[in-house]
């Protein structure tokens, strides 16, 4: 065969392509339980840090001490559409597409100090993954995470770093005054320059540059704050 | 020691990515991951490893399949190989250094378009023998490290005050006030430093643009 024809050249990218995938198909499955272990073991990191510990991990925490944090302090429950406690179930029993929820509620002695759940949702390239907790009051948010996505360096990604997400402690997702739900928002730039006083427990600064994606954690929290509200309406009581 | 394994045009090989015809000092290329990945350290010499083990390897196969590539789509096969190794290399950082894989985020998988890696399976893999390749890529890969690692210590110093993470700047400058170059962290910290290493090395190699 000769190496100009079209035939050649045709066979030629099949082998190439073929020997590629086969390659990165022997590579993917090689590393794949050790790249699960990881993500699950960095859940349970941002799912700690979410909810903010009293006595927070040290930096370089290793993998031991931040799973034995865990499982002491935090306790995973699954909740269901109407806001009840599924007795028995825990997270990973949850199938897909049914209507249950993981809550992760963080104790101090015995205490409950926070309830922390995932929030999932669109930003402007990718969808974005992240836990949110809330206070034992139900009102008050105590921290948010994200530990997945595909944003932009230097602008949407800014949403893993801390100074955006230190914005959301204290905030609130319920108006006391008027006795309504309102999940708390990311404002367009300084939330302080564009949100009336009485509104600004609901924002947090926004990503100048990166409106699409603070559009996304605005929906986000919205879509999640909503679900579990039935729950969440049990710890406020009447 | 180097000298027992390589003969003298082996070495000029290297030397000739190293030093006299640096990637990032002579031709200019692969500046883009060079700002992104020195802020810290740690990064950087991740970076440097992946970018190495990928223009290093790929230049093996890509020479050793020289002859058989057909001349038409022969980019889009170099790109192949290489974005199946930066892949692969991807995957191991996802697998053995999660952190690490964490921060350098979409970096690691835009080696896949960095220019030093296709010009040399363009420039040089194609038209020599695979252990010219092999020692051709690492000059260039080692090249390209060396002014990243000299980049990333000046900028995490500055910068942040540490090195691979530890306090390298005593508490008592902070105490007499003392503040960490807030610029270095950014993009324009690397170019002012890239800058002048390009100065230097080219005021010691004596090149010049114009002849």
């Amino acid at each position: 065969m000769r190496p100009e024809s079209n035939r050649y050249t045709f066979m030629f990218a099949f082998a190439v392509c073929a020997a590629c995938s086969l390659a990165l198909s022997v590579v993917s499955e090689g590393l794949k339980d050790k790249k699960e272990a990881n993500l699950a073991f960095d859940i349970k990191k941002n799912i700690l840090k979410a909810v903010d510990l009293t006595s927070p991990l040290p930096k370089n925490a290793g993998p031991a001490s931040v799973l034995d944090v865990y499982n002491k302090k935090i306790e995973e429950k699954v909740i269901d559409a109407k806001g009840q406690i599924s007795e028995g179930k825990s997270p990973d029993d949850i199938q897909e597409g049914e209507a249950l929820y993981p809550l992760y509620v963080y104790k101090e002695n015995g205490r409950i100090m926070a309830y922390c759940f995932p929030i999932i949702g669109k930003g402007l390239w990718s969808t974005l993954y992240g836990y949110f907790a809330l206070e034992n009051d139900a009102m008050t948010v105590r921290g948010i995470t994200f530990y997945k996505h595909g944003e932009t360096p230097g602008l949407g990604a800014e949403i893993e770093k801390g100074w955006f997400q230190n914005n959301f402690k204290g905030k609130k997702i319920w108006d006391t005054k008027n006795i309504t739900l309102i999940p708390v928002k990311v404002a367009k730039g300084k939330a302080k320059d564009s949100v009336p006083v009485d509104k600004a427990p609901f924002y947090v600064d926004g990503i100048s540059g990166a409106t699409m994606t603070s559009k996304g954690v605005t929906a986000m929290i919205d879509r999640w704050v909503n679900v579990y509200e039935p729950f969440f309406e049990t710890v406020r009581g009447p | 020691m180097v000298k027992m394994f390589l003969t003298k045009s082996d070495q000029k090989i290297v030397k000739e990515g190293l030093w006299d015809s640096n990637p990032i000092t002579f031709r200019v290329l692969g500046i883009c991951s060079a700002l992104a990945v020195t802020v810290q350290l740690k990064t950087a010499l991740v970076m440097c490893a992946a970018l190495t083990f990928v223009v290093a390897v790929s230049n093996v196969i890509i020479s050793a399949l020289r002859d058989m590539i057909p001349s038409k789509i022969r980019i889009i096969v170099q790109l192949s190989v290489i974005s199946t190794l930066v892949i692969v290399a991807d995957q191991f950082l996802k697998a053995y250094m999660y952190d690490v894989s964490k921060q350098l985020s979409v970096f690691v998988g835009l080696i896949i378009t960095n220019c030093i890696v296709m010009g040399r399976a363009e420039g040089y893999a194609m038209a020599n023998p695979p252990w010219k390749s092999f020692l051709d890529g690492l000059g260039n890969g080692l090249g390209y490290s060396c002014i990243l690692i000299l980049v990333a210590v000046a900028r995490e110093i500055l910068g942040s005050g540490t090195l691979l993470g530890y306090p390298v700047i005593p508490q008592t400058f902070y105490d007499h006030g003392y503040i960490n170059c807030g610029i270095m962290v950014l993009a324009p910290g690397a170019f002012f430093f890239l800058g002048i290493i390009i100065w230097i090395q080219r005021k010691i190699s004596g090149y010049t643009e114009e002849s």
